[in-house]
């Protein structure tokens, strides 16, 4: 818009008209609110019931004044609630966090990776996921922000008790806040204008304050969980001991697995989105590449979440064998077949998506009729692990079943029959993984057929410890049986890492029978790349709810009891709800964040114009 | 004419999709509303009787204990010891014990005596998060008698957590 005299004069005659109202609104107001003197004031004499109505407000100015001070223990958030509100900012606040903290953990690798082979693929690639960062950490900020005043508002006392507790981390969090805004913005903004080692430190710097903060906020939650180092009435005894709770080690090592797993399922559903939108084969080859490589991330560190999983359930056991048994089998028990059902999709998902993957390469067809095996089992295990151990059924069905679990079904509703489950469709990624590495792939060291073997020979014996050992927990007493889940795990860690330690020499020097040609491959399969991203969300806010929510009607559990009106654990079906809404706001938000990814890309309007 | 979806509307449709199909699964499981348990008053002037129904309300609800124990299952797997004919059986189960003392000491002190085959685990019931009063305890024993065996207990039985003569150390066995 061309600015003219006349505009100016125009513009300048509105705003000296809007600074008259705008004083003369002003002196009316403050005219109003003046404080009168009785002697001044113009009140006409007070009739009787003006008198009576007179000394009403006397007695309440009087007794305002006397009104003693009294600490609000809580405060309403309207229609929704204060727990529903809090729940779903916290859940917003986790996930941008998780994405945060993921993505410089995989960019550091990838750009080292680049850095070792001098493939300037990598670097670029690793730049690309940081761009998703800068507005996420803002988000996260937000959120956090969000959350501390939605805690002190809507939960005063129990947010006071807290600070009391925790308050000497609460310096070196903030401090820590700090160290990782510049960290960032310096990885991000110095991408290639440092040397290649001063850009890995920051990096490093980066991940290691990021774990740091992670660190101190899991203190916090996992103390409400597992309260250590106050007295029996709450009174701090050690903030060390209180930090290094008993389910502090576990939270931490689970939520860095889950938090690569998600955060590389989100930075492939961003490659698939580019994908979709690609408009040349070289930038369909970029983003197939960028999405496998996102699902490899988000698959790798998924196969040992089972595990990680194991373990802060056992110390959960540990800690409280209430707690445990609400979490297993009490309140909680059903959504546990939900995550069954989530767990089972994604593993499904994830072996399509790398048996679509197998036609990038030509000459696949040798691997690819496997597929139909490994699906039978896939589908075999997920149907093992959804089988509740009790089912949902009518008077009548239940006097015929004999009790409320079937005759046949309910052999496999149970944790002998599920762990075995589990561990076999870890087996079969893991399977689905090796054949798609070998691909195009001609082996061509002396010893390639003892290798094979001896692969398939610890493939085997591990199927077979696991299974064995799932059927030997049927005759076993529940002393034995709980231990048995060690030895299956242990076998079935022991064949990925042995398997991979023979599988790398065996192909290094591996002729390739044909290329890979990147961007060769369905587009349904960049839809499964999304589809995997939304229900590694889901699962992290069905599983945030199960491990808050344990505590049922405490805040602290054990010490500080919850006597609000929220201080139930809801239906099941509503904790769901709350889940999806809070899943639909963070794709809402993602979509923003991938938006302005995209914005880099785009040319500047100027030039836009003039083309 | 073939109508084209804009590439937002179909990745829109899919994340909506998925969250819906997983809320739907949601909706699918039993659906229980889980609320805090409910104080119970006890007079001064309760029977025998009235504990034993008074303490398996508490079984059932405040104590928590149906989370872990079961009353009458016939077929493993037990994660932890069925109390059927417990009444009958709790006065034996350790040297020198009455049933009333040995109630009291598994919920007082539940890990200085172990059920063989089964692993520690229970919490200590007169503190929190379960936190019976020693009068809800009282009603659990009685219920607990009640199972096998001949209730006994008033609300003025005393044991060694309430104010009773210290129980006699058990024998080592020759």
């Amino acid at each position: 818009m061309k600015i003219t005299p006349f505009k100016i004069v125009v513009a300048a005659i509105l705003a000296v008209l809007a600074l008259v109202a705008a004083l003369r609104a002003t002196t009316y107001f403050v005219s109003k609110m003046e404080y009168r003197s009785p002697d001044r004031a113009s009140a006409p004499e007070l009739t009787p019931r003006g008198q009576g109505q007179s000394d009403e407000h006397q007695a309440q100015v009087k007794k305002d004044a006397a009104k003693p001070y009294v600490e609000a223990e809580y405060r309403a958030f309207p229609v929704v609630g204060s727990r529903v509100a809090v729940w779903v900012v916290a859940q917003l606040h986790l996930l941008f966090a998780a994405f945060v903290l993921a993505v410089p953990i995989f960019a550091l690798i990838i750009e080292f990776i680049g850095y070792r082979t001098k493939d300037k693929r990598y670097d670029h690639l690793a730049y690309e996921f940081t761009k998703l960062l800068s507005v996420s950490f803002s988000l996260t900020a937000t959120f956090g922000a969000f959350l501390t005043f939605m805690l002190i508002i809507l939960y005063p006392k129990f947010t006071n008790y807290l600070m009391s507790v925790f308050s000497p981390t609460f310096l070196p969090y903030v401090l820590l806040f700090f160290a990782e805004a510049f960290f960032l913005y310096t990885y991000y903004y110095g991408w290639g204008k440092f040397s290649p080692r001063v850009h890995l430190l920051l990096g490093l710097g980066l991940n290691v304050v990021g774990t740091a903060i992670m660190l101190i906020a899991n203190a916090w939650l996992t103390f409400m969980m597992s309260p250590r180092g106050v007295s029996e009435a709450g009174a701090l005894i050690s903030v060390m001991d209180a930090v290094t709770n008993f389910t502090w080690m576990p939270i931490n090592v689970h939520r860095v697995i889950a938090n690569v797993a998600f955060g590389g399922s989100v930075a492939g559903a961003y490659a698939a989105v580019k994908f979709l939108q690609a408009k040349t084969d070289e930038e369909r080859a970029h983003y197939d590449w960028m999405g496998y490589i996102g699902n490899f991330v988000a698959i790798s560190a998924f196969l040992p979440l089972p595990f990680a999983g194991y373990w802060l359930a056992k110390e959960i056991y540990a800690y409280s064998q209430t707690l445990g048994l609400t979490m297993m089998g009490g309140a909680f028990s059903w959504l546990f077949i939900i995550q069954a059902v989530l767990i089972g999709n994604l593993f499904l998902a994830a072996n399509y998506y790398l048996w679509l993957g197998m036609g990038r390469v030509e000459g696949a067809r040798e691997f690819q009729r496997w597929i139909k095996y490994l699906l039978v089992v896939v589908a075999l295990c997920f149907m093992v692990w959804a089988t509740p151990r009790s089912i949902i059924a009518t008077v009548s069905e239940v006097r015929a079943m004999g009790g409320g679990a079937h005759p046949a079904l309910g052999f496999l509703g149970v944790m002998s029959a599920k762990n075995t489950a589990v561990n076999i469709l870890i087996l079969t990624t893991f399977m689905s993984f090796l054949l798609y590495r070998r691909t195009g792939k001609i082996a061509t060291v002396a010893w390639k057929k003892t290798g094979n073997a001896v692969q398939l020979g610890i493939f085997a014996a591990a199927a077979v410890t696991v299974i064995g050992l799932g059927i030997l927990g049927y005759f076993v007493e529940a002393k034995v049986r709980i231990g048995l889940s060690v030895p299956q795990v242990g076998s079935v860690l022991f064949a990925m890492i042995a398997i991979t330690a023979i599988d790398v020499p065996l192909y290094r020097n591996a002729t390739m029978s044909a290329e890979v040609r990147w961007g060769r491959i369905p587009a349904i399969s960049q839809y499964v790349l999304i589809f995997i991203a939304v229900t590694f969300t889901w699962l992290m806010g069905l599983m945030g709810y199960v491990r808050s929510g344990l505590r049922q009607h405490w805040h602290v559990y054990g010490v500080i009891r919850d006597t609000s009106v929220d201080a139930f654990t809801p239906t099941l079906g509503f904790a769901t709800k709350i889940v999806s809404v809070t899943v639909l706001i963070f794709f809402a938000l993602i979509g923003f964040v991938f938006w302005l990814a995209t914005l880099h890309d785009k040319k500047n309007w100027d030039e836009r114009e003039q083309a | 004419m073939k109508l084209r979806v804009p590439l937002l509307a179909k990745l829109a449709v899919l994340v909506v999709a998925t969250t819906a199909f997983y809320t739907y699964v949601g909706q699918m499981v039993p659906q229980k509303e889980v609320y805090p348990p409910v104080e119970t008053v006890i007079k001064a002037d309760v029977t025998t009787a009235d504990m034993v129904k008074i303490g398996q309300d508490i079984f059932n609800g405040k104590g928590l204990c149906t989370t872990c124990h079961t009353i009458g299952k016939k077929a493993g797997p037990f994660r932890f010891p069925d109390l059927e004919n417990i009444g009958a059986r709790a006065a034996t189960r350790e040297p020198g014990l009455s049933d009333v003392e040995y109630f009291a000491k598994s919920m007082h002190e539940p890990d200085s005596f172990i059920v063989p085959g089964f692993n520690p685990g229970m919490p200590t019931i007169n503190k929190p998060p379960i936190g019976l009063t020693e009068q809800e305890i009282l009603c659990v024993i009685a219920y607990l008698q009640s199972l096998g065996g001949t209730p006994n207990v008033t609300l003025a039985t005393k044991h060694r957590y309430n104010g009773g003569a210290e129980a006699p150390v058990a024998q080592a066995a020759p």
